[in-house]
């Protein structure tokens, strides 16, 4: 990658001026430097992905005579083993409904609340918006033992709504920090056209502002849709019974429980299932996450 | 089909005790294209955003047909407004566009459908109903809002500047064609512009603004033959009215070497309150070159091929200096630059104005 990003300077630079060709160089040598650094960094990435791929694909005999070696034969039933007998499929089933309502609510009441604190003045708008924000202050750690109580006391405690609604409070601040200034770059002549055309609130924000935020509302989806998906610390504490946990906590178990006698390859194959759905999406909606998240920066 | 009337309607925003629009007094006939015209900031963007509902009337009242709209949503004043940019909505198509708002109202299908195909055809629109705004041209946006107005078959029409973001020459066909088809349909517009020259070739009347305060409202021809005060005398034509004020006189006012002469009562109203001072327009087409005359040092020529604007500086013996005169020349007697050339105002076209208070002193 170095090389190629080098080449075009001295080519350049023979045929300029000596004055440009300090520039010209010395931005040659940031490019090689930025670029180095991302192949470094996605190396760093793809590598270990990679690795947990293949070795899903090994006997277990062979993770340990050949670890960094492409497996000799294709063993997909690690898979079968990992949804089965690891109990995968019920983390996921569990992990798709608590995320699925989580974000659901999240968006719902996010993209509500941000779209009036950004859109109607009002007295106590800047308190609601700070209170909302203030939210992203604190660590998730500081609210672990008492959100445990509270649970506990209203008997959500190892319940699928009660994760759900902690997820919903979790990722509000920023969902309404991030769509509140989204909803501020949208123009105010098209929702001034739709009231004079005849739309009152509710039809001006669910049939004309929501439609025209859709590249902000698609990208913060997906933030908290692998934000929830990879939450760990929340369900540990919120849900301790093994049939309700959640992938990552699964996941973690069957390490933690096979301590003597490892089955590597259908916890790596567990990883993959649990990556895959948000691999797909990210595939899927890339773009809409690149607008939404260079939206008003650009242009 | 309605009248308009704005009724001492003032709006002053928050925050500011100098009002925005200062107690509006102004009735616009049915059926009636009026062009509210003046500088930017003048507040002539907020009069119609007043009478939209899109601004609230904090003094006064405006009415629709005799009925007090001024505490009127938006939606409850049967009117249609194109705004400046257009305002589409991007995830509509053209047809959507236009259908929205009968679609609020609950029109039935059959009636949206024709009613969209009518404007669609009134505007050239047939082959683009089915595409998003982001695939049509600046022209074509604007048709497209001009059929979303059409399709209401509103009240009033409402327009903020709506050929300011189309290129020259789209602009000056889209005017004519704005004009004509307000005149077919017969819909009472108020029009909004910085152009005098639009507000000149479109407007029944035109209402000229200026720091919240109407100046004058008249036909485009009184506005041009009898200004009210300086400033409508220098917004209306182009390029704009010499304006000078000079020396007055028993007998009238002094040019230099050139006097142009005035009655007895014009020079006893100019001399109200001890002036000595009278200001005087002159338009540039109402100037000839002459042998004797008010001398300008040419400056610059504006070669049009029917004629020729010239430009230049005239000492004018008020204690200014040398200020700037324009003149249209014809064809044959286009001076050079540099010259030295006397100019004669044609007698009975110069305007007279008071020196301090700049309202017109009549003949």
């Amino acid at each position: 990658m170095a090389t190629t990003t080098q080449n075009p300077a001295p080519a350049a630079t023979t045929a300029e001026p000596k004055g440009k060709r300090g520039i010209k160089s010395t931005g040659g040598v940031m490019r090689v430097f930025s670029h180095g650094f991302l192949a470094l960094w996605a190396a760093m990435i793809i590598l270990p992905l990679l690795w947990m791929i293949l070795t899903s694909l090994k006997s277990n005999d062979e993770v340990f005579a050949n670890p960094l070696g492409l497996p000799s034969s294709l063993h997909f039933e690690n898979f079968g083993r990992a949804w089965e007998k690891a109990g995968i499929g019920g983390f996921f089933v569990n992990t798709i409904v608590v995320v699925g309502g989580g974000v659901f609510f999240t968006m719902a009441l996010g993209s509500m609340a941000a779209y009036v604190l950004a859109r109607y003045q009002f007295r106590g708008n800047r308190f609601f918006f700070y209170l909302f924000v203030s939210g992203m202050m604190f660590p998730v750690f500081l609210a672990l033992v008492p959100l445990h109580s509270i649970m506990d006391s209203v008997g959500l405690l190892d319940t699928k709504y009660g994760l759900i609604m902690v997820y919903v409070a979790y990722s509000l601040p920023f969902t309404v920090f991030f769509l509140t200034s989204f909803f501020k770059t949208l123009p105010h002549g098209v929702a001034e056209a739709a009231m004079i055309d005849g739309a009152g609130h509710y039809r001006l924000f669910f049939q004309v502002m929501l439609p025209m935020a859709k590249p902000g509302i698609i990208s913060i989806a997906i933030f908290n849709v692998i934000g929830q998906w990879n939450q760990f610390l929340l369900p540990l504490v919120l849900m301790p019974s093994e049939e309700n946990n959640v992938l990552t906590q699964g996941i973690a178990n069957i390490a933690v429980k096979e301590r003597y006698d490892p089955d590597f390859t259908a916890l790596m194959a567990s990883m993959v299932i649990a990556m895959v759905p948000i691999l797909i999406a990210y595939t899927i909606f890339q773009r809409q996450i690149q607008a939404g998240m260079t939206a008003g920066a650009l242009k | 089909m309605a009248t308009v009337t704005y009724k001492a309607a003032s709006r002053i925003y928050p925050g500011s005790d100098k009002p925005a629009v200062n107690k509006l007094d102004l009735e616009i006939a049915d059926g009636e294209f009026l062009v509210l015209v003046g500088p930017s900031g003048c507040g002539k963007s907020t009069s119609l955003r007043m009478l939209a509902g899109l601004e609230d009337v904090d003094e006064g009242a405006i009415l629709i047909d005799d009925r007090d709209v001024s505490n009127l949503p938006p939606k409850a004043r049967d009117i249609a407004m194109v705004f400046q940019n257009y305002a589409l909505y991007p995830h509509m198509t053209v047809y959507e566009n236009m259908a929205f708002a009968l679609k609020l109202r609950k029109t039935p299908k059959a009636e949206i459908d024709a009613r969209v195909k009518e404007a669609a055809e009134l505007l050239q629109l047939e082959d683009y109903l089915k595409r998003k705004p982001k695939a049509l041209s600046g022209g074509q946006r604007q048709r497209v809002a001009m059929g979303r107005a059409i399709v209401r078959q509103p009240q009033v029409f409402l327009m903020d500047e709506p050929l300011s973001n189309l290129d020259a020459k789209l602009r000056v066909q889209t005017r004519s064609q704005i004009a004509s088809l307000q005149k077919r349909l017969g819909v009472t517009t108020v029009y909004v512009t910085h152009d005098q020259v639009e507000a000149m070739t479109m407007g029944h009347r035109v209402a000229v603004m200026l720091d919240g305060l109407l100046q004058q409202v008249d036909t485009p021809r009184a506005l041009y033959e009898t200004p009210k005060n300086v400033f409508v005398a220098g917004f209306m034509g182009s390029p704009a009215m010499n304006i000078k004020t000079v020396p007055l006189t028993d007998t009238g006012a002094k040019f230099g070497d050139t006097l142009i002469p005035l009655t007895r009562e014009q020079v006893a109203a100019a001399g109200e309150g001890g002036q000595k001072s009278v200001t005087v327009g002159v338009r540039p087409e109402h100037c000839t070159i002459a042998d004797t005359g008010i001398a300008v040092e040419v400056e610059l020529v504006e070669e049009l091929g029917s004629d020729a604007y010239v430009y230049g500086f005239a000492e004018l013996g008020n204690g200014n200096g040398a200020e700037r005169f324009v003149v249209r020349a014809q064809g044959g007697e286009i001076p050079r630059l540099g010259e030295i050339v006397h100019i004669k105002p044609q007698v009975g076209k110069e305007h007279i104005f008071h020196a301090e208070s700049g309202e017109r002193i009549a003949v």
